[in-house]
């Protein structure tokens, strides 16, 4: 078999700070390296600032996710003093955390995933006319729309923060001020006003009648029961995606994770299998396992890092070192790993993890692909939305209820916060002493997607994801975009400045 | 006339700190109570409900390839727009927001001017574009115009 090797392949939309390379031969893809290009340290630049900092500086890591890395960061000091924050000050804390997963879900499927249905690469595809006016790039009209519609929704995180941008309003032990019941039953009316739209054009039918859909054929039924549903943004993904291919592609090692997420509050009407809305998880398949977090590390053996063993990141450090590595190292990204092996993170793992039905079909049969991580995504809000609504309703039942315990203060010690964020398993590890940040290690979802290869030389998981896939220009491997998009990476958010083109 | 002046950028990454650090300036200055001040960070599409109540609008980022390094320059919206080349990405900064803008608005799309600083940026450039986004945003619309 002859193979090409294809360096930092072409995708069709930047990703500037992720590199892909692949090998290939034979019309497919047989090898596949991701690097991360920048070194961003963030861990680094914690050590030595006061125990409270991590809620000001981290949610600035992430444009797109700066809720879920507040909420990491609060959660972790929680930890360290030993504080369960009140019912209400879950509830807020939850609500904050699942608008910015509402509308990340949205955006990214429609803006990031479906955007790549317009590329001329599909020009002979026979949906391709109607996927360039839905979603040619700032100006379809699903695009359009989408922006329009999801602005709104982020007003509930200024309600509930206090502000927006960069709300710090998880404090340990809880939060740091109450919206009025009036400003609350204004966060119910945009959460109740962006579920309607979300039914009507990403669903084209009720959150009810969606979560009715519990296996493949029963997938089936629903595209064709009714023009809304066909061609809503849900029917148009799963028809072009089907017309396109993308359900044969992008299995990778078949192998979830789910820290857990969105802790029940102690008195709720909210009903959940675990006290967290999200269960925590690991999964070969569908076969499920308790999540223990001290069996995560991170191997630094092909990263630009000084050489350790793998190691917990309540013990890792973060010690760059891109000399004398011989050409092994090739991505400033940590191989993290769950009982030493590759684990894939997001909402298809969440949804297998949780149990539910059409997923648990889809992985059963054997049809993990980019098209179902992808339908996991754009369906998330469904199992969201009406909980979020709840918790509003709780929270304006029972105003002038506690929002904190403790005194907002940090004892030394140290403790992890493990959320879901909305690409995947986000993890903050903090350590305090004299009431300064010792040690701060931080494992993005992108880091456990997007790893290098481990000292045993397994893939990450959207390296491994790539393997097989056939590709029909390998100068333009599209397929390969399709499959990496599919994950969300989350690479390149933090630097902005405005280039002449 | 009212205005906001938005500071965007990553005040952690040097060289697209700019933003920010005329934002810290202008938190220390006194300012006019018709003058809203956002440390915008890299909200990107998030800032977009900033743009819906009519006042005009002084966005204050790092820009390149637009003058000389260590200069100030003044970009009009539709300028900045044109550099969006692509779709949406975890990258879209201004020039996406700026695109899009006229479409996604509730209300008319406010006047908006993009005070850029290009090149590495020492403290006198931040504090001659602190005052040059206040002296602005003072203006009347017209004046803003000229300027």
């Amino acid at each position: 078999m002859r193979t090409r090797i294809i360096r930092d392949i072409p995708f069709n939309r930047v990703e500037g700070d992720l590199a892909v390379s692949i090998e290939y031969g034979d019309g497919q893809i047989t090898d596949a390296w991701s690097a991360g290009t920048l070194y961003r340290g963030f861990e680094n630049l914690m050590k030595g600032r006061g125990a409270l900092d991590g809620l000001v500086m981290t949610p600035r890591i992430c444009g797109i996710c700066s809720t879920t890395h507040l909420s990491a960061a609060a959660r972790a000091l929680d930890a360290i003093a030993g504080l369960t924050p009140p019912d209400n000050a879950v509830r807020m804390r939850n609500v904050a955390l699942m608008t910015e997963h509402v509308q990340s879900d949205v955006r990214q499927t429609v803006l990031m995933y479906m955007a790549d249905f317009a590329h001329p690469a599909h020009a002979a595809q026979p949906l391709y006319e109607e996927a360039l006016r839905r979603y040619a790039p700032a100006a379809g009209a699903s695009a359009i729309d989408v922006i329009r519609e999801t602005k709104r929704v982020l007003e509930t995180i200024a309600v509930l923060g206090g502000q927006w941008p960069h709300s710090s309003f998880m404090v340990p032990g809880g939060v740091s001020f109450v919206p009025s019941q009036a400003n609350l039953l204004q966060c119910l009316q945009i959460v109740g006003a962006y579920r309607a739209w979300y039914e009507r054009r990403v669903l084209g039918c009720s959150i009810e009648r969606w979560r009715e859909v519990d296996n493949r054929a029963a997938l089936d039924a629903w595209l064709h029961e009714t023009s809304a549903q066909h061609d809503s943004e849900t029917g148009f993904l799963l028809r072009f995606g089907r017309a396109a291919g993308l359900d044969a592609i992008g299995a990778g090692h078949n192998a979830f994770l789910s820290y857990g997420s969105l802790d029940l509050p102690q008195e709720t009407s909210v009903v959940s299998r675990t006290r967290q809305l999200v269960a925590a998880g690991v999964a070969r398949g569908t076969e499920l396992t308790a999540f223990e977090a001290a069996r995560i590390t991170e191997d630094v053996s092909h990263a630009w890092y000084s050489d350790q063993d793998a190691l917990h990141p309540a013990v890792g450090e973060t010690r760059p070192y891109a000399s004398g590595q011989e050409g092994r190292a090739y991505s400033w990204i940590k191989a993290p790993r769950y009982d030493a092996q590759a684990v894939e993170t997001g909402p298809l793992a969440e949804a297998v993890i949780d149990g539910r039905p059409l997923f648990v079909d889809i992985v059963n049969a054997g049809q993990t692909s980019a098209l179902a991580r992808q339908l996991a995504r754009l369906t998330r809000p469904a199992t969201l939305l009406p909980v979020m609504e709840t918790w509003l309703r709780e929270l304006i039942a029972n105003h002038g209820a506690p929002i904190i315990v403790g005194n907002g203060q940090v004892p030394d010690g140290e403790g992890a916060g493990l959320v879901q964020a909305a690409r995947g398993a986000l993890g903050h590890w903090v350590r305090v002493e004299n009431q300064r940040i010792t040690r701060y290690q931080i494992i993005t979802p992108s880091a456990w997607n997007g790893s290098p290869r481990d000292a045993t030389g397994q893939r990450g998981a959207w390296e491994e994801a790539l393997l097989g896939t056939p590709v029909a220009d390998p100068d333009n491997p599209i397929e390969a975009g399709h499959i990496i998009r599919s994950f969300d990476p989350c690479l390149v958010c933090a630097v902005h400045t405005v280039h002449r083109r | 006339m009212a205005a906001r002046i938005i500071c965007v950028g990553n005040r952690q990454v040097q060289g697209d700190d700019f933003g920010p650090r005329v934002y810290d300036c202008l938190a220390a200055l006194p300012v006019p109570m018709d003058v809203d001040i956002v440390d915008g960070g890299l909200a990107g599409l998030g800032l977009l409900p900033y743009l819906e109540d009519g006042r005009r609008v002084f966005f204050v980022d790092a820009v390149a390839g637009f003058t000389a390094p260590g200069r100030i320059v003044l970009l009009a919206a539709d300028e900045v727009a044109r550099q969006c080349t692509s779709g949406f990405d975890h990258a879209a900064g201004l020039p996406y927001l700026l695109k899009v803008m006229p479409a996604v608005l509730d209300s008319p799309p406010p006047t908006v001017t993009v005070i850029g600083h290009e090149g590495a940026a020492c403290a006198q450039a931040v504090r001659t574009a602190a005052r040059l986004a206040l002296h602005l945003a003072t203006q009347s619309a017209d004046d803003a115009c000229r300027a």
